[in-house]
């Protein structure tokens, strides 16, 4: 078992003591600050996304933020269509101002429960395995990788900004209804939804972890350090690729759902730019070989913003850019890397000091420790 | 007829902006491979010291763009000493580090000017058209195309007949050897970072008449830019002139028959399908490498 793994395994117990214990604890159990920390939980679930494909295979994908939003919307249409249900012809507001007569064929589904919840994540997943196979069955890499996958987030933007009476424009959607499940009508600002978000989190983790210890987990490993000679062991690279890409937008999708349900909308800024970016700082500030790690900068970065932003404005942008390029120049692994350094020097002195415990030894009585040598 | 020729020329005008900031991108990338996604800030930056001139000592931002050239380059040699120079083994971290230099200088503009659009006007006596037929070029226009290729033909003088060209060029093939030679790598890489964000800063100040400046115009801009240096080919000036062409004529066209927006999605589309195809671009430099 790599060293690595290992340190996930501890990192995630007590990933799993802070979001389940300590942090309902930090705010008394008050369900409408546990909203904003849900928040903070799904945008951890997007900066994990970003690591499986990035920290695990090397693939920079700098359109996670499009799998995110296309989450977000599956979730704001169908909340969308409940708030609208009394409305004539239980049309949507936005489609009424802009003269549809009808609901269009691809909001229909999005009235159930079940298709919404499956959609929000096999469309993301279909989509990034489609724009992955179109990718990396050509071996394109690098550089390359995060041009196509910006390029495409930015050309779906623009679709949704355009298409107002289909996607509600530059404004999103708006007014949702809140989210029924099995009866239970789910209200974002309890301590029940916050585990409901944790629960989720913590499974897709465990997922990633799993995936990640695996066979598969192995080989993608072993393609971010040198497709050229994995493909040379016979492996399919690009199958592996596909498979990277694909879990990643999954995951980012659930992640965009919950960010939709607590903000109670969508808009077109999810699939953007700046956030795309941002889950990308969150998962270099957090540590990207790590899954947990990048989870813990996602969260850590938005729950600093939440804390600073009221202390320094405007400002805060400004210290999340330093902080930003420091992080690259001086940890390119994270903070996840300064744990791994401190744990090898940890390791280092107490290696050192054994030996320089049995060297004493020797010098002070040779025969016996040659003899307890001998026995073994 | 008239309005086909208008096309054209819309094109030539946006081509010859896109290429006055892909140029300075291009020389960056080909040079020591750093993707500067704080280049779009440079441009805004240029457009901030244009209005500065402007609005203060009245300089028309043509009489102001040698000082405009000059801040730009100390600014990106300042960032290049400080910041750049330490990431050239890790190109793909450079994107990282370059969009953090990238939303402090945004950030920083707002804080000291302010979040408002500022105007700047075109110089006086470059007001009006010229009127051939049916067709309208209005003269400023017409000075930034004929700028834009004084420029191209300066960068391409600059790498291939001057001593500095030569040392870059002998450092890009071979850095090591190079050194051997007496010629200081860190200083060429400098020196060219610079020139290429002073390029940045030329451009920001020309397009201020066309739009308004703004702390986060530079966000789109570099994403053009970056599309037009990726299509015309790593380290290849004639291609990424190509490309702009291409680009810009094919953005006029494109909003032309459709409108803006899907104009611009099908030029995204046009550029994903050509690097899956293509990734060493249109123009490939394949003398350097």
């Amino acid at each position: 078992m790599n060293k690595g793994f290992s340190i996930d395994c501890i990192g995630y117990a007590m990933f799993a003591v802070f979001i389940l214990l300590v942090m309902p604890w930090m705010v008394d159990y008050s369900g409408y600050e546990l909203n904003t920390y849900a928040r903070y939980l799904a945008l951890g679930m997007a900066a994990a996304a970003l690591a499986l494909s990035w920290g695990t295979a090397g693939l920079l994908n700098l359109g996670q933020a499009l799998t995110f939003g296309i989450g977000a919307y599956i979730m704001a249409m169908h909340l969308k269509l409940k708030a609208s249900a009394s409305q004539a012809g239980g049309l949507p507001d936005f489609m009424v101002w802009t003269n549809m007569e009808e609901l269009p064929w691809f909001w229909e589904p999005f009235h159930s429960v079940g298709i919404t919840l499956a959609a929000g994540v096999l469309v993301p997943v279909g989509i990034a395995g489609l724009i992955g196979g179109f990718m990396f069955r050509g071996r394109i890499t690098g550089v390359f990788v995060a041009i196509i996958t910006l390029s495409l987030m930015l050309a779906v933007q623009l679709w949704m900004i355009a298409e107002q009476q289909f996607t509600g424009g530059q404004n999103g959607l708006t007014g949702l209804a809140s989210l029924e499940l099995f009866g239970w009508s789910v209200d974002i600002y309890t301590v029940a939804f916050y585990y409901l978000v944790a629960g989720c989190l913590m499974v897709i983790l465990t997922l990633a972890l799993l995936l990640v210890r695996s066979k598969a987990g192995l080989v993608l490993r072993a393609i971010k350090a040198d497709p050229e000679r994995v493909r040379f062991f016979g492996y399919d690279v690009a199958r592996y690729e596909v498979l990277a890409f694909s879990i990643s937008a999954g995951i980012a999708g659930v992640a965009g759902m919950f960010y939709a349900m607590v903000l109670e909308f969508a808009s077109p800024t999810y699939m953007g730019l700046s956030l795309s970016l941002a889950f990308v700082i969150w998962a270099a500030v957090g540590g990207r070989e790590s899954i947990v790690a990048a989870t813990l900068g996602g969260i850590g970065v938005n729950m600093a913003e939440g804390r600073l932003s009221d202390l320094f404005f405007d400002q805060w942008t400004l210290i999340l850019g330093v902080i930003f390029i420091v992080v690259v120049l001086f940890l390119p692994r994270g903070l996840f890397g300064l744990v791994m350094d401190f744990r090898e020097k940890l390791e280092d002195f107490y290696r050192n000091k054994t030996t320089a415990s049995t060297a004493s030894a020797m010098e002070s009585n040779p025969v016996s420790a040659i003899d307890q040598g001998g026995d073994k | 007829m008239g309005s086909l020729l208008n096309e054209i020329f819309i094109g030539l005008s946006l081509t010859s902006i896109l290429l006055m900031i892909a140029l300075g991108l291009a020389i960056i990338y080909g040079a020591m491979g750093v993707i500067n996604l704080a280049h779009g800030q440079f441009v805004m930056v240029g457009a901030y010291i244009a209005w500065f001139l402007q609005s203060q000592f009245g300089f028309n931002v043509i009489v102001g763009l040698p000082l405009t050239f000059i801040s730009g380059a100390l600014l990106g040699l300042l960032l290049e000493r400080t910041i750049i120079q330490r990431l050239y083994q890790r190109p793909l971290d450079t994107i990282l580090a370059t969009w953090g230099i990238g939303i402090v200088l945004e950030q920083l503009v707002r804080t000291f000017l302010g979040p408002d659009s500022r105007y700047v006007g075109r110089p006086d006596f470059l007001d009006g058209n010229l009127v051939i037929g049916d067709i309208h070029m209005s003269y400023y226009r017409l000075f930034i195309i004929a700028f834009s290729i004084l420029i191209l033909f300066a960068t391409w003088y600059l790498l291939y007949r001057t001593e500095f060209g030569a040392k870059l060029r002998a450092v890009i093939q071979n850095k090591e050897i190079s050194e051997c030679y007496g010629i200081s790598s860190n200083k060429m890489y400098a020196m060219t970072f610079a020139y290429g964000a002073g390029l940045a800063a030329v451009a920001g100040s020309l397009i201020t008449p066309f739009v308004s400046v703004t702390p986060t115009m530079g966000t789109e801009l570099v994403v053009d830019a970056f599309l037009v240096v990726i299509v015309g080919g790593v380290g290849s000036i004639a291609g990424t002139a190509a490309s702009a062409l291409m680009i810009g004529e094919a953005t006029a066209w494109l909003s032309y028959w459709f409108n803006d927006t899907t104009g611009r999605i099908l030029i995204l589309i046009g550029v994903i399908v050509l690097i899956r195809f293509r990734p060493q671009g249109l123009f490939p430099d394949t003398v350097r490498r």
